[in-house]
């Protein structure tokens, strides 16, 4: 199960971030997305990947924590996608499939003239779609 | 590199890896040495260090090297055991609890940048006491039975000279039953290196004594194992040591000084002297010689490709025997044992080749055996050794990690040997620029030791924040799970340091969740700790926090409170968010030559006044500013500043937002103000007493009540709903000349907490910018005040002005000013921005009533309330002169209302008033009123006028009343019309149309007049031709109400507005006034028992599309002739009239073809003046008449008819055909006209046609008015009959 997504600027600051748990642990959550931002930055910066893994956006899993999976998603545009799952083996062409579907609902997220760039995302058209996806993410893992 | 030795980890591993000495003293020895504060180990600690000495060593294969450094660690007999965990633990916590208080950061501290801690090097960021932790913690695990380096080498026995039977006292102290349990249980080889010492005290008398019992040792054990050592040789104790090589046993100063204080330096020498003998000449060499003999067993027994295969068979067959969880038991003479202390004397004498080639010979036995301690425990010593030697570097930390895995697996019981070999592994990794690594470990060294994890947790931070690049976000993150370990432990200090650090990470970030849970958790920290002022500040970061859920802001607000409440203080918060102030809604409102009736009136923009006041104010006609005038009074610094007059508030608008979701209540929220004397007055009147010393000072008087205090400040309390913004209005009151500067808003939030606001700060640079861009200062920004002297101000209003009316309506005001000073003020002038509506009346219509007032009366003094009137047309009204409004009285003055047109109506009303002698700054006032009013339309009332055909300057008048108002019922009262000379008079009484004389809501009516030109001979009358009129009454017949005078002074007045707005005034019209009365009315009326007055203004009914020459023919209608005798003559006389203001020529043609009667016909019914070139009416066409004849009314179809029919006979106009006059202006001729009739008939007379012309006189001549044209004849219809 998907427990957070995040969308993080690229000064790092938080645009969108959204638990999906009963709990009230948003601010453990919020610590686990700042936390995997260091390892995002790490995999940018240290780019020993080369070819055809240079331009691919998806970051792989960030860091095992004792009970979630952090995975990233990095946008050409240096947003930061983040998602914790509680999911202990999820195979990386969901993770994949959920963060494309995650890029298009950013995009036409930030493509309302409304939104300022740099702000946090407010829509909740957004809130909505991505709610959405999270929820087919854990019914397509599950097939 | 770096020589490993040198590098951190391998310092540590030269200096804890040592040979141990156990030492077996009798009491009195100790007894001896505590004279000087110390045991006896103690005493001789500091010199078994030697960085100094030279030590030739053989390896095992023969290769000879130097030891240059030595050490050896002394510990008691009883010592030499593995210590209890649970004392381990508390002398641990203590270590920690004592860094918590040494490194706890003082309370004024910032808190650390991100940017400041990253550019420091790495020693000033990381806290001493970690390392000091580190090796405490490693200690712990001394003697643990797996391990040989902590087994003793040597055994030092100690007894005293004083002993009794001293060779019996050494026997005695070796005794198997003293000796530690390791070597009693068979872990560790029981026959080590024995050394005599015999102590001497000199205390106790001269030496000889020893000197001969040392003989007797020497003689017992040998003769190189004994020595004697004297202590004590001071006498008197006071043997100061200047740096005392015990200080580290002790912490406190006071006791540090003395120590060792009967120590002579002699005595120093001779402990040093024994202790390098002691390590060189025999516990170096008998470690040496034991390697030597260690080494010759294992490659006896296992070097050798023989002697592995054998072991490996005789394990595979010892496999199934033994299944205990921690292997076998392995004695001090088993090979494994043997083995590993090879490898751990190797190591200490330096020897690393051997020492690794042990450990890896034995730990393929031990992991074959499952021996996993101590496995763990050579893999560990591999990867060390690997990391002296420099070499292998990958198999050096796989050693490290494959030992602390295994450590791991083993369990909690040996969760202190994985804490240590993580350290160890750590500092390797640390000494390889691998700290990203290094954290990493640190982190799973964290076991349920929950304080233990806290230290290595913020260890791990560090560690991340010294990895390059620095990875921030770990950092912190680390120090919150470490803050969060501390706290639970009880180590609050270290908490708060930890989440200090955190701090810096998360400010300035958009992370608020966390920052504000960091910030929320020192606060209550450092409130539980007592330091309220330091939590309160950390609390108020978080205090308005909008973002936080309900809950949370509640949980804040209440904690704050409740820390401020603990501190029993007052606290005075600058920029407290809570709540926030919305700087840009600041407005200053204060008076200057300027004051306002009302804050509405003060909202106005300053250009509306300017507009209105501009000639009225003479300073501003003489283009020079007062304060030009004025500049040598002021200062010139405050040239620019306000000036405002004491006694009078000057009012400050702010807006407060609350940004949180709970409901907070704000009580007293005042302006902070300065007031200082000015200083050119302090200057000039140093000496006077006027000048309170007060003011000097800055001052926030908060006491309303206090008279003598030179301010007076409002205070207002509210509360604001979550989220809700207000806007508050303060004032201050200078009551004091001097220079006030308002500096900010303070408020208290509870009882304990003020916040200030300063608006300076904020608005300076906004000032500046604009000051450059304009000259003129802005008031609304500017916020200092010069204060003058009290003067007199005027206070004003209009008591009775209704919001809301009807349009029509008609009223008398009354404007009241008021004056609460003790000066006069004279010379009062008042402009109004609209005249159509509101106007200053005459004073002595004050006191009349005010219906009444306007009936007409008899003999009406219209000339004294015209002239009135006429001086009203121009803009600003000018009180009389000798009106002037004294002290503490009021005047009153009429005003006239009139709603002249539905809408929104503001008015603007300044009020201009000088004073005598007051003041040298400010010369006159003005005062400024404002209102606004909503009219509603009422009735509708429109004119419609057309010329009466048959008659000369006679007019139909049809008047459409519609009541458009939905419940008003009106009283139709009065018409009258105004202008030249007209008389009105009803065509129909008025019963038969309007029975009641009331238009109810909705009702309309149309009413027919003529209106007829009055002529009146008197030429004085002319010369005013305006203000004439003639009324018609409306009213109920048998009303015997007079009616209005619609000539005299107000309505009059709003007349000449009315058709000043109405358009363009030209001759020839005529205007009317049409009265009704409202008697109850729904409409706010400021007397609600009188009967309201509507009067509706309709103006200039124009009559100039008619043309200014009418006439009309007169003449016999029938006639009886005989024609048998002649022809019948006819005489007809016409009447011209010329109404228009030039002089006119008229041709009169006469034609003597009847056919063009149907255009005739035409014209009469439409007044259609045709156009010359379609005048051969004559030739008209069969076919025209019947399309006219078709198309016509019913009387013309008639009329056609006859003509047509009696189209044969004809008459002829005798006489002149064509007839030229001139007509003087409004004048009438008269021309006589003759027809010839010939056969009995009913004739048409309308073959005729007026050509005029009017004479092109004066300029003003309108073009809109015809200057020529031509009518067609009116039908006359005459009958002749023949005469019997």
């Amino acid at each position: 199960m998907i427990v957070c997504v995040a969308v993080v600027g690229h000064q790092n600051n938080p645009l969108y971030i959204q638990s999906f748990t009963d709990a009230d642990d948003a601010l453990k959550l919020h610590h686990i997305v700042h936390c995997s931002l260091d390892v995002v930055d790490e995999r940018v910066n240290n780019p020993k990947k080369s070819g055809p893994t240079l331009n691919e956006t998806f970051l792989g899993l960030l860091y095992p924590t004792e009970n979630y999976k952090v995975y990233g998603y990095l946008t050409n545009t240096k947003v930061k996608f983040i998602l914790v799952t509680t999911d202990l083996d999820v195979r990386d062409a969901d993770v994949r499939n959920f963060f494309r579907r995650f890029h298009a609902a950013y995009v036409d997220a930030v493509s309302n003239p409304f939104h300022v760039p740099g702000k946090k995302i407010t829509s909740r058209t957004f809130a909505d779609r991505v709610s959405t996806i999270v929820k087919s993410f854990g019914l397509s893992s599950a097939v | 590199m770096v020589d490993p030795a040198n590098t951190p980890l391998g310092k540590m591993l030269v200096e804890e890896i040592t040979p141990v000495v156990m030492v077996l003293c009798t009491p009195l020895v100790e007894e001896s040495c505590l004279k000087n504060g110390l045991s006896f180990v103690q005493m001789l600690s500091p010199f078994c260090d030697f960085t100094n000495i030279d030590v030739p060593v053989r390896t095992a294969s023969d290769q000879p090297y130097r030891l240059r450094k030595f050490k050896f660690r002394l510990f008691y007999a009883s010592d030499i055991r593995q210590p209890n965990l649970e004392v381990a633990k508390e002398r641990l916590k203590q270590v920690i609890t004592k860094a918590g208080e040494d490194d706890f950061p003082e309370i004024s501290s910032d808190l650390p940048q991100v940017n400041d801690l990253l550019s420091r090097h790495e020693s000033e960021i990381l806290p001493t006491w970690f390392q000091f932790f580190n090796k405490e913690l490693v200690r712990t695990l001394s003697f643990s039975d797996h391990e040989a380096f902590d087994h003793p080498v040597a055994c030092l026995l100690v007894v005293s000279s004083r002993d009794e039977e001293p060779i019996n006292r050494f026997i005695d102290l070796f005794n198997t039953n003293k000796l530690p349990s390791l070597l009693n249980d068979g872990a560790m080889d029981p026959k080590i290196l024995k050394h005599y010492l015999l102590v001497h005290d000199n205390q106790d008398g001269a030496s000889e004594k020893a000197i001969k019992l040392l003989t007797e040792m020497r003689s017992t054990f040998g003769p190189n194992d004994c020595q004697l050592l004297c202590i004590n040789s001071s006498q008197d104790g006071q043997t100061r040591h200047k740096e005392t090589p015990w200080a580290t046993f002790r912490s406190d100063a006071l006791a540090t000084e003395h120590l060792g204080r009967f120590l002579r330096l002699d005595d120093l020498n001779e402990i040093k002297n024994l202790m390098q003998e002691l390590s060189s000449k025999h516990i170096i060499p008998y470690m040496e010689q034991k390697i030597r003999l260690l080494n010759q067993q294992v490659s006896s027994t296992r070097k050798g490709f023989r002697n592995q295969f054998k072991n490996l068979w005789w394990r595979k067959g010892k496999e199934d025997a033994l299944d205990t969880t921690n292997g076998p038991v392995y004695t001090f003479s088993s090979i494994e044992s043997q083995i590993r202390v090879l490898g751990d004397y190797a190591f200490i004498l330096r020897d690393y080749e051997l020492a690794v080639s042990s450990y890896r010979l034995i730990s393929t036995d031990y992991k074959l055996d499952k021996a996993w301690k101590r496995y763990a425990g050579v893999q560990e010593m591999i990867g060390l050794t690997y990391f002296m030697l420099d070499q292998s570097r990958k198999e050096a930390e796989y050693c490290m990690e494959n030992a602390f895995n295994t450590y791991l697996k083993l369990g909690s019981a040996v969760q202190q040997n994985a804490t240590r070999c993580g350290l160890w592994w750590i500092e390797m990794l640390k000494t390889r620029n691998q700290i990203k690594e290094a954290a990493t470990v640190y982190f799973r060294i964290c076991g349920e030791d929950l304080l233990h994890s806290a230290v290595m947790l913020e260890q791990a931070s560090f560690c991340y924040l010294l990895s390059k690049p620095p990875m921030l976000h770990k950092y912190g993150f680390h120090l919150v799970l470490s803050g969060d370990h501390y706290k639970k432990c009880d180590q609050i200090k270290h908490a708060i340091r930890t989440y200090r650090n955190a701090v810096s990470v998360y400010r300035g970030t958009t992370w608020n969740l966390i920052e504000d849970r960091v910030h929320f958790h020192i606060g209550q920290w450092y409130a539980s700790l007592g330091m309220y002022d330091v939590a309160v500040t950390h609390m108020l970061e978080i205090l308005a926090s909008s973002h936080q859920s309900k809950t949370s802001q509640e949980l804040f607000l209440r904690d704050f409170l409740h820390i401020v409440q603990k501190t029993g203080k007052t606290f005075e918060v600058s920029k407290l968010q809570l709540p926030v102030i919305n700087i840009s809604s600041l407005k200053v409102i204060f008076e200057d030559h300027r004051t306002y009736a009302s804050p509405v009136a003060a909202s106005i923009k300053e250009g509306v006044w300017r507009s209105l006041e501009e000639d009225m104010i003479p300073s501003l006609s003489a283009k020079s500013n007062w304060l030009d005038v004025q500049s040598k009074l002021i200062p010139r610094k405050y040239k620019e500043s306000n000036i405002c007059v004491a006694g009078e508030a000057i009012i400050v608008d702010i807006e407060f937002k609350n940004p949180l979701q709970i409901p907070i209540s704000i009580l007293s929220v005042s302006l902070i103000c300065e007031l200082s004397a000015n200083p050119e007055e302090l200057n000039s009147e140093a000496n006077s007493s006027n000048v309170e010393p007060q003011d000097d000072e800055y001052k926030t008087s908060t006491s309303t009540g206090d008279i003598n205090s030179s301010l007076v400040l409002s205070e207002v309390d509210f509360s604001l709903e979550g989220g809700e913004t207000i806007l508050v209005q303060l004032t201050v009151t200078p009551r004091v000349e001097g220079i006030l500067t308002i500096v900010g808003v303070k408020w208290k939030l509870s009882s304990s907490v003020v916040g200030l606001h300063n608006f300076e700060s904020n608005s300076v640079n906004k000032r500046i910018a604009k000051g450059r861009r304009k000259a003129k200062h802005l008031p609304s920004s500017d916020l200092k005040f010069i204060v003058i002297k009290s003067l007199p101000r005027l206070q004003g209003f209009i008591p009775s002005l209704p919001e809301k009316t009807y349009a029509g309506d008609l009223r008398h005001l009354v404007l009241e000013l008021n004056n609460q000073s003790k000066f006069p003020v004279k010379n009062l002038k008042m402009k109004i921005n609209n005249p159509r509506v509101l106007n200053a009346g005459n004073q002595s219509y004050l006191n009349l009533e005010f219906p009444a007032c306007l009936e007409k009366k008899l003999n009406v003094e219209q000339s004294s309330g015209h002239g009135n009137a006429k001086k009203m047309l121009q803009n600003v009204f000018h009180f009389p002169e000798d009106i002037s409004v004294q002290e503490e009285t009021s005047l009153s003055w009429p005003l006239w209302f009139h709603a002249a047109v539905p809408g929104n109506i503001s008015l603007y009303i300044t009020v201009y008033y000088e004073m005598e002698n007051v003041s040298s700054i400010m010369k006159f006032r003005t005062l400024r009123m404002h209102y606004n009013l909503q009219v509603l339309p009422s009735l509708d009332v429109s004119f419609e006028l057309s010329p009466c055909p048959s008659r000369l300057e006679e007019f139909l008048l049809r008047m459409d009343v519609v009541n458009k108002t939905s419940s008003e019922c009106f009283q139709i009262h009065q018409l009258s019309s105004v202008g030249r000379q007209w008389d009105v008079s009803l065509l129909q009484p008025l019963d038969s149309i309007l029975p009641s004389q009331s238009l109810f809501a909705g009702q309309a009516l149309s009413c027919f007049f003529m209106l007829k030109y009055h002529r009146k001979s008197s030429t004085s009358e002319d010369s005013n031709p305006l203000f004439l009129q003639s009324d018609v009454r409306l009213g109920p017949p048998g009303n015997s109400e007079a009616l209005f005078d619609v000539c005299s002074s107000p309505l009059a007045d709003f007349h000449d507005y009315e058709r000043l707005y109405q358009g363009m005034s030209c001759q020839g019209n005529v205007d009317f006034v049409f009265i009704t009365q409202l008697r109850r009315g729904n409409i706010d009326s400021g007397a609600p028992h009188r009967p309201l007055l509507f009067s509706y203004h309709v103006c200039h009914c124009s009559l100039s599309s008619f043309s200014p020459i009418s006439w009309f023919v007169d003449g016999p209608r029938s006639i009886q002739h005989n024609f048998s005798a002649s022809p019948c003559g006819v005489n007809l006389k016409m009447t011209i009239n010329n109404s228009s203001d030039a002089a006119s020529s008229v041709h009169i043609k006469t034609f003597d073809s009847p056919s063009s009667n149907s255009q005739s016909i035409d014209a009469t019914a439409s007044q259609l003046v045709l156009p010359l070139e379609n005048q051969a009416g004559w030739f008209s066409i069969s076919a025209v008449n019947d399309t006219k004849v078709i198309t016509t009314d019913a009387l013309a179809k008639r009329i056609t008819k006859s003509v047509s029919l009696e189209s044969a006979p004809q008459f002829i106009w005798t006489g002149s055909s064509s007839t030229k006059l001139k007509i003087q202006p409004r004048a009438t001729a008269e021309i006589p006209l003759q027809i010839c009739v010939f056969a009995p008939g009913m004739y048409d007379l309308s073959n005729y046609a007026l050509n005029w012309n009017l004479a092109p006189i004066e300029e003003s001549q309108g073009e809109a008015n015809k200057s020529s044209g031509e009518c067609q004849g009116y039908p006359y219809y005459l009958t002749v009959l023949q005469s019997i």
